[in-house]
């Protein structure tokens, strides 16, 4: 909502048409002899070459897959293999013009992508470059196997390389592109620019925007391919990606040289079929997927069908798409129209396809009459493609072997290292800037407006005659944030930060006030609605070097952007063997007040998830230190943040926030107050009922009680808590989360394991009701209440005299909410 | 040869002891009279010293352990030489197994699980306790099994063993009320013996009481006297109204001998002093040391003793041989700082008489020339043994205690 752009309602309410212009559909119209202009025999032969090694490739995986035998070799490989016989040229036409600095992302058919690309990388770096890439992964262990024996050049001994290491990741062998871990739906080789494929549909949809959003803001070369299914054209994530690509302001907003539109293509493979539903006739209403382009923007995403039968009319588009995104007028559209042979995978029966409909598409088959095209041409003899065809076969024999021999390519250690997983889920990095270079910022930090108001703040909230300080003049939670986040502003110059409302109106809730003075748009700017993008795109930012702080505004919105918190945030540092950091910090704001779909706490989804970090501080010092270490890591961090408390000043740490840089290490809980006589970890706001707890009873029932703040649930050491149980013998776990499922009972389960003989009673877990949350007025009966957890201890764990329940929390109640389900 | 650290029997009721603490470790050198370690009974702690010099070649119980008396606790001689004739493991005594520390490897996984077989199954699997509790007990060799736990559905919980562990009266009173409409305690070892011998004195003898009453007048008089005398004198002793009351009995326990006895079925015991007996509310029940020769003290004395052997009890620390019944020839129930206006108190056999001391109460009296006024008069409640004295006589010795209190002196 920029005040530069006013909105003329004498303009928006005038009568009009849109018009639309024309989508061109198999417009490729070049004669041989054209081509011939441009491309070498040398050229038209590499690219049979590629489609046939894309082609033999799939064979070897198919027969495997349904024979367990290829050549004569047998195999059994239980995993999956979504091939894509039938759509080769498609792949090979798509990476032919392709730079070794594009990207291309893919989905879980995306094995002949991989290699076209690779082979076009390996065609294009020169051979010093790619030997020493070759000898630097990983060691060199996939090249050690490769280059045993090995005659030739270095280029084939790349081939050879590409392949083995591709077919070694297919069966989770060490020695694959990612150590086995991705497996066939998630191979990926970014030195030859080759990013994560997808197992779920349309994943790549909004993360491939965010890898062109990174290349934009940092100015890097090279363009993004988005290689995604049509059927994925139905995926939420597409949508939103598509949207979050096509926004205005990139080519209103953006300063400078920055303007103008992604380096971005959306690649629909679109072979007719998403799984067995018929996309052109059945599932989908577009009729032609390329038409999607028209109602997108005014350029209509500069949308084309084009004919991925024939490699040399999809190396046009991409030579003529290229220079479109060159002139930043992306992104583009592609509607490549291709067919699978093969069926979705093997074991599907083709039930909902025609015989006749497969064979008339074999008579049409890419190589076949490509071949016939480069024969008649007189670019190549029957014989020469023979050969080709042949030695194909041989050297995927040869690949083949290497791969399945338990000795040369063994899968990982898992005996000898049974935690070996466990060591790749977090990257644990502290960097301060993912690059060197100059950040941009518009104005010093000291002349922030903002940055000065703080000087005048009380870092405490009592002033030094011990009176309370004046909201005003009070240094707030929301503040701690703000110091934490300006200050990676102005140490990493990838840092970017984007969310809803985040520039101009500085956040829905203030935390950002301040940074749109400091920042110009390519560091900070709104984006659509669409959660599912705004994590998204932090990941392909993220994945590609990137640092980024992502906000989704209301916790409520996590399940717009499940697919990108549960999916693909967590997996890629892991599933790339590690290759892959993923410094990203998705800001996650715990509502109130709004009722029952802007006030949930769902911190425990999140803490569910293997492979993320979740803190969630309730304090202005443990805000700032927390968010400064989120921001100096290069893990993907979930930041909670209760709406109850962002004006809340410090009360806990003596002496106030301070001013300079600090970093609060994840997993340490941290005893806000001590006792002897009870425990009571909190997790979030709670922090504050449990305080009050404390106090009441002290006062009433002369017991004293020792809060723990979690601060983090993912990691969490258990020790500080433990240690506690061992002195007091009792504990109660409080946290604004419905108590079902909540990370509270995994707590309060380990804390039972690690100090069973310790406890006089057992872990009593208060969170909130198992309900819709009510209006605010009625939040009191929803969310735990000081008397709740009084109520708690004295019916579940120590009885306090004289105490009378208000809330019952007999083992009767218990047993007949569960019955209920609430 | 080695000499054996026996668990000594600290009164004639004492059938275990707990070891509280050990202040010497196995192997250490050790000389007579250093403490050993500490121990309990029901009623009182106390410190075991060595009994010979040498060094410490085994210990069979460790802290907390419960030891039967007169068995072999450890064992000290010199270096070298055998102990395992001393174990009393090896000598087939009965023994709690959870206390040998003395080699814990000896105790073969067999026979853990044997053990847990043993246990006989339905009273203990229905026994709530937490963990944290549980594990106290076993460290402090507590039986819980018949407790009454004050934890939510009745779980014994730390509080509760820590409160027997401390010795008070166990009195937990479920908070609970869910349609429960009492609570069933076990007894405290202290309540057990009080039932006894309570019992026991109605049962086996014929006693009844008589009530009387003495004007107070002088005697509050006399204190106040006393008490000034005694803030400008150097010794510091806050005389009572109790400990005048005791005066008073004494003097005429003089006069009549056959009350300063005990009634012995074929024979009577008559003794030549006194050996006051005295009431004393403790957290973990009834107690009633006794003082010694108290015929032969002055009232300040007689006072100061009063004041010890009561605290003595409190704490725990009285030694056994002067709670024991035979150790009084006679003894004063003082309930009348609670108002009690008359009561019947049982005798502590075997001797043949107790007195209960009342409240003062002002009553009307004829002040001369029949004019009434009120006058305060102090309750007097004998309880005798009539097998012992007769009727008259225990008149004419409650007369006595009466006039010695309406004359005092001293």
């Amino acid at each position: 909502m920029p005040k530069s752009q006013n909105i003329n309602p004498k303009v928006v309410r005038k009568p009009k048409f849109i018009e639309f212009g024309k989508i061109p559909v198999n417009q490729y119209n070049k004669t041989i002899e054209e081509e011939k202009k441009i491309l070498s025999s040398e050229d038209f032969l590499r690219i049979y070459h590629d489609m046939v090694v894309i082609r033999e490739f799939e064979t070897m995986l198919n027969l495997i897959k349904t024979t367990n035998e290829y050549n004569g070799i047998s195999y059994n490989h239980p995993g999956p293999a979504h091939l894509s016989i039938g759509q080769e040229a498609a792949a090979v036409g798509m990476a032919y013009t392709l730079e070794v600095d594009d990207y291309i992302f893919g989905s879980h058919r995306s094995h002949g992508e991989i290699l076209a690309k690779g082979l076009s990388a390996i065609h294009r770096l020169d051979e010093d470059t790619l030997y020493s890439v070759m000898k630097d992964y990983f060691g060199g262990s996939a090249l050690k196997v490769v280059e045993k024996g090995f005659q030739g050049s270095i280029k084939d001994l790349a081939v050879n390389f590409l392949l083995y290491g591709a077919l070694a990741e297919i069966f989770a062998r060490e020695n694959g592109f990612n150590k086995g871990l991705g497996g066939s739906m998630h191979a990926f080789f970014t030195p030859f620019g080759i990013y994560p494929n997808n197992a779920i549909v349309g994943g790549s949809g909004d993360i491939s925007v965010g890898a062109a959003l990174y290349k934009k803001i940092n100015r890097k070369p090279g363009i993004v391919v988005c290689n995604i299914g049509d059927a994925s054209m139905g995926c939420g994530p597409v949508w939103e990606g598509i949207c979050f690509a096509t926004m205005d302001q990139y080519k209103t907003l953006w300063d400078g040289d920055y303007k103008g539109g992604l380096p971005l293509i959306f690649n629909f493979m679109n072979n007719l079929y998403g799984m067995g539903g018929q996309t052109m006739g059945e599932t989908m209403g577009y009729d032609i997927l390329a038409r999607i382009g028209a109602g997108v923007n005014p350029e209509m995403m500069h949308a084309e069908r084009i004919d991925g039968y024939n490699p040399l009319a999809v190396i046009d588009a991409f030579s003529r798409k290229k220079q479109i995104l060159k002139e930043k007028k992306g992104p583009v559209l592609l509607d490549t129209l291709t067919y699978r042979i093969s069926g979705h995978s093997p074991s599907d029966a083709s039930s909902y396809r025609s015989k006749e409909e497969i064979e008339a598409w074999q008579q049409e088959d890419s190589i076949l009459s490509y071949g016939k095209t480069l024969i008649l041409a007189g670019i190549a003899k029957q014989d020469q493609l023979d050969v080709l065809r042949r030695d194909t076969k041989e050297l995927l024999t040869q690949i083949l072997k290497l791969s399945i021999d338990a000795e040369i390519s063994p899968r990982i250690n898992m005996h000898q290292d049974p935690d070996c997983i466990g060591k790749m889920m977090f990257s644990n990095g502290s960097v301060d800037k993912m690059e060197e270079g100059t950040p941009e910022v518009l104005l010093p930090l000291e002349e922030n407006p903002r940055v000065k108001s703080l000087k005048n703040k009380e870092r405490f909230y009592k002033d030094k005659e011990g009176k309370p300080v004046s909201k005003a003049k009070l240094y707030q939670f929301r503040d701690g944030i703000f110091e934490a986040v300006i200050d990676r502003f102005y140490k990493d110059p990838t840092f970017a930060a984007w969310g809803e409302e985040n520039r101009d109106w500085g956040g829905a809730f203030a935390v950002y006030r301040g940074l749109t003075e400091a920042l110009p748009y390519h560091r900070l700017f709104n984006s659509p609605i669409s959660e599912g993008a705004i994590v998204g795109t932090a990941i392909g930012y993220g994945m590609c070097g990137g640092r980024v702080i992502a906000e989704i505004m209301y916790c409520d919105f996590l399940g717009r952007s499940g697919d990108e918190v549960f999916n693909q945030l967590p997996k890629w540092q892991a599933m790339s063997g590690n290759i892959i950091k993923m410094p990203v910090v998705i800001r996650v704001s715990v509502g109130s007040k709004y009722g029952a779909q802007h006030s949930q706490d769902w911190s425990s989804l999140t803490a569910h998830i293997p492979g993320l970090k979740v803190v969630f501080p309730a304090t202005p010092y443990d805000a700032k230190g927390l968010m400064n270490t989120a921001l100096q890591g290069t893990d993907p961090v979930i930041f909670f943040e209760s709406q109850r408390i962002y004006d809340i000043g410090e009360m806990f740490h003596t002496g106030g926030v301070p001013e300079g840089y600090y970093e609060i290490p994840f997993g340490e809980p941290d005893i806000k107050r001590t006792g002897d006589d009870i425990t009571i970890l909190s997790i979030g706001a709670t922090l504050y009922p449990a305080i009050k707890v404390a106090d009441i009873l002290q006062e009433k029932y002369g017991l004293s009680a020792e809060v723990i703040d979690a601060r983090s649930l993912v990691p969490f050491n258990y020790e500080p808590v433990i240690q506690s149980v061992k002195k007091t013998g009792r504990i109660v776990l409080t946290s604004d989360a419905s108590s079902r499922g909540s990370f509270l009972k995994e707590m309060a389960q380990t804390i039972t394991e690690l100090a069973f003989d310790y406890l006089d009673a057992p872990p009593v877990v208060v969170g909130s009701r198992n309900w819709i949350i009510p209006a605010y007025e009625m939040e009191e009966y929803f969310f735990p209440q000081p008397d709740w957890i009084l109520d708690a201890i004295h019916e579940r764990i120590l009885p306090l005299k004289c105490h009378q329940n208000k809330n019952d929390f007999s083992t009767d109640k218990s047993i007949s909410l569960n019955k209920e389900g609430v | 040869m080695a000499t054996a650290v026996i668990m000594p029997k600290q009164g004639q009721s004492v059938e275990t002891c707990i070891v509280t603490k050990w202040f010497k470790k196995k192997g250490e050198s050790v000389s007579v009279g250093d403490i050993l370690f500490s121990y309990e009974t029901d009623k009182a702690t106390f410190d075991l010293e060595s009994p010979a010099d040498g060094i410490l070649l085994d210990v069979f119980f460790g802290d907390g352990a419960e030891v039967p008396v007169l068995v072999n606790v450890a064992v000290i001689g010199k270096s070298g030489e055998a102990t395992d004739s001393f174990n009393p493991e090896q000598t087939n005594l009965t023994a709690r197994k959870a206390s040998s520390v003395s080699n814990p490897h000896k105790v073969t996984f067999t026979a853990e699980i044997q053990d847990l077989k043993n246990v006989p199954s339905s009273p203990d699997s229905k026994i709530r306790i937490s963990p944290r509790a549980r594990r106290l007990a076993g460290d402090k060799g507590l039986n819980y099994n018949n407790l009454q736990g004050s934890g939510p559905n009745g779980r014994i919980i730390t509080s509760d063993i820590e409160k027997i562990l401390s010795g008070a009266a166990i009195i937990t009173k479920s908070v609970h009320t869910t349609g429960v409409e009492y609570t069933e305690q076990p007894l405290s070892n202290v309540r057990k013996l009080i039932a006894k011998a309570m019992h026991a004195s109605l049962q086996n003898s014929a006693q009844l009481t008589h009530h009387m009453s003495a004007d107070v007048r002088h005697l509050l008089e006399v204190r106040q006297k006393i008490k000034s005398e005694l803030s400008s004198d150097t010794t510091k002793q806050d005389i009572t109204l109790n400990d005048m009351v005791c005066w008073c009995v004494i003097r005429a326990l003089e006069k009549f001998p056959e009350a300063n006895s005990h009634f012995l079925d074929d024979r009577i015991k008559i003794f030549h002093k006194v050996h006051l007996g005295i009431a004393v509310d403790t957290p973990r029940g009834l107690m009633v040391p006794s003082i010694k020769n108290a015929s032969d003290m002055d009232l300040v004395k007689l006072s100061k003793e009063l004041k010890s052997v009561a605290e003595a009890c409190r704490k725990g620390s009285i030694s056994p041989e002067l709670i024991q019944s035979t150790a009084a020839t006679f003894t004063v129930s003082n309930l009348g700082s609670h108002g009690v206006e008359m009561f019947t108190p049982v005798i502590n056999l075997p001797q043949a008489g107790i007195l209960g001391v009342c409240t003062i109460i002002n009553r009307p009296a004829n002040m001369g020339n029949d004019i009434f006024g009120f006058v305060p008069y102090i309750g007097l409640s004998l309880t005798y043994d009539h097998r012992a004295i007769d009727g008259g006589p225990a008149t004419m010795f409650l007369k006595e205690i009466k006039e010695q209190i309406e004359a005092f002196r001293y």
